[in-house]
């Protein structure tokens, strides 16, 4: 489903990504660890159309998309969040979720002004499914709290909430679960599999914590100083040795 | 002027002001587009209204229209950079985008008849009123300010007006969920631009004569005085605004009948006390009398 070749990425003298090929399918949650610094978040940049790659390519859904503007890649349905969540400081919980609905009639300015029922009914059925999503994620009681305002965990969630109010076909999630409580973190994990059942679509996860890694992925992908270090189911990627020797370290 | 007279002349003002404060404030307030040009597309609006309607002497509805359109579509031409350049040099581009609309009707003489400016601009319905004219204009301003307010409302509570909060905000996350930020950006500021060139024109027609010099970039720094007061993000602050700023940049004319200073000397200091304004506002209450409201939705489902 999507598929990257041979993706390289420098910042000046740096390669943070040096040659990264790797594939992930249809419905499935995979995983991508590495150290700090090994190029995760740069190559979600690339994929997402935030960076601009050096070389390689990038397919999804059997279209070439590394040359597209990071609103086009959303609109084939590939979408993404961010290491750093990102919570507009004068804007509600709520109307967050409402801003992540797709393909809104009230969107252009014009529709805005004259159609106007039209505009309405898209309002009610997207306030619905946001005020639903809400509850899930047990943020309902926030939902008029300005989004700045929110802690880093809750934040995250946010994040959470405004994919699934996009309902894209494959997400990449930098860090889902970092900075949040275990209660909070259990309410991720189960967020994100609710969605997976609902719409068949796929994870593709940066994690640091192993126990998460184990819980939900199929596959992961090991990164180091932005080469792909090794791949391979949990298990097989907690025994072998150089991954052990780069990043999980051994006891 | 009789004090009558003035009363009507100082409302009228308000209202042109209010205009083109809230097409400045859909764009900063809303959208945090900082554009230090706003100027230009008033100077459009007020010199293609009147150029087509003195010189082509076509109908003044028509000339209005036209002010509108060049002005959205300066908008659009003037948006189109924000694509590459950073929001503060996209600033500076705007500042000179403002003078160089100025600086072409002082220069271009054929056309716009330079520094003696455009003369006896026809008014709407003129000859079929007499004597109370400018309650007349007054009240049609009025009519305009209104209608533009329901629809800038209408916009701002809308989808659209939730994406520009977004660009405002975090334009990063808006791109990851699938907002073409730039296309959005073009609309703000070509809509931003039809309100502007609207109050231009509307200015023009009301004071029958229009130079270059109604178009420096005095007039922004002005506006900006109108939403920073009043408050941004909230069309009623702009409005508010504009009546604070323009009672006080007007009635302090009259102090040089009771304080003995010079003229050149009055309009400086006029400027340095709308300055101290701003920055006291910035400092002290930064989000304006009125502040931006929080949106939220009765509990419906
Ligand atoms: N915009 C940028 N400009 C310059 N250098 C960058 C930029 N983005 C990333 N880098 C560098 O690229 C390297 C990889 O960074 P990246 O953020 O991808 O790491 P990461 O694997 O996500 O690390 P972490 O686990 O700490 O989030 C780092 O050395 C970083 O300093
Ligand atoms: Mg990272």
């Amino acid at each position: 489903m999507l598929k990257i070749e041979n993706i390289e990425k420098s910042f000046g003298q740096l390669k943070a990504v040096n040659g990264v090929s790797l594939e992930i399918e249809k419905d499935d949650i995979f995983g991508l660890i590495g150290p700090n610094g090994s190029g995760k978040s740069t190559l979600f940049n690339i994929i997402s159309g935030f960076y601009r790659k050096d070389k390689g390519e990038i397919y999804f859904d059997g279209e070439r998309i590394d040359d597209l503007l990071p609103n086009q890649i959303v609109e084939r349905g590939l979408c993404r969040t961010f290491q750093v969540s990102r919570a507009p400081e004068r804007m509600t919980v709520l109307e967050n979720m409402l801003l992540a609905a797709k393909n809104q009639v009230g969107e252009n300015p014009l529709n805005a002004l004259l159609k106007r029922p039209m505009v309405e009914r898209s309002r009610k059925k997207n306030l619905k499914k946001a005020k639903e999503l809400l509850s899930e994620l047990d943020l309902f009681h926030l939902k008029d709290e300005y989004s700045g305002n929110l802690s880093g965990g809750q934040k995250k969630l946010l994040a959470l909430g405004r994919i699934f109010m996009l309902e894209p076909k494959m997400v990449l999630l930098d860090e889902p679960t970092a900075g949040v409580n275990p209660t909070l973190t259990n309410n991720i994990l189960k967020g994100m599999q609710n969605l997976r059942e609902k719409t068949e679509n796929s994870f593709f996860i940066v994690e640091h914590d192993m126990g998460v890694i184990s819980d939900v992925c199929r596959k992961v992908f090991v990164l180091n100083s932005g080469e792909i270090l090794a791949e391979g189911s949990p298990e097989e990627i907690q025994q072998n040795d150089k991954v052990l020797d780069a990043y999980l370290g051994r006891n | 002027m009789p004090i009558a007279n003035f009363t009507i002349y100082l409302f009228t003002m308000f209202g042109i002001y209010a205009l083109f404060a809230m097409s400045l404030n859909l764009q900063v307030g809303y959208a945090g587009l900082v554009n230090f040009g706003q100027v230009a597309f008033f100077a459009l609006g007020a010199y293609t209204s009147a150029l087509l309607v003195v010189k082509a002497g076509l109908p003044i509805a028509v000339g209005i229209i036209a002010g509108m359109l060049a002005s959205g579509f300066f908008g659009c031409l003037l948006a189109w950079p924000t694509k590459s350049l950073k929001s503060d040099y996209w600033a500076i581009t705007t500042l000179a985008a403002g003078e160089v609309i100025r600086l072409f009707a002082l220069n271009e003489k054929w056309l716009t008849e330079g520094p003696f400016g455009v003369m006896n601009i026809p008014q709407p319905l003129e000859g079929l009123i007499d004597k109370y004219y400018n309650i007349f204009y007054f009240i049609f301003v009025l009519i305009v300010v209104a209608v533009v307010y329901m629809l800038l409302s209408m916009l701002t509570d809308s989808p659209f007006g939730r994406n520009l909060k977004a660009i405002r905000d975090a334009e990063d996350l808006s791109k990851s969920l699938g907002k073409n930020t730039q296309k959005i950006k073009v609309q703000v500021m070509a809509i931003g631009g039809l309100v502007a060139g609207l109050a231009g024109a509307i200015f023009a027609h009301y004071m029958v004569y229009i130079s270059p010099e109604n178009f420096r970039p005095l007039e922004t720094f002005l506006i900006w005085g109108m939403i920073i007061v009043g408050g941004r993000a909230n069309n009623r602050g702009a409005i508010l605004g504009a009546v604070v700023i323009q009672t006080f940049y007007v009635s302090t004319r009259f102090v040089g009948n009771y304080v003995p200073i010079g003229s050149d000397l009055m309009s400086a200091a006029r400027m340095i006390v709308i300055g101290l304004l701003m920055v006291s506002f910035l400092i002290f209450r930064p989000e304006g009398l009125l502040r931006e409201r929080k949106k939220t939705y009765p509990d419906e489902v």
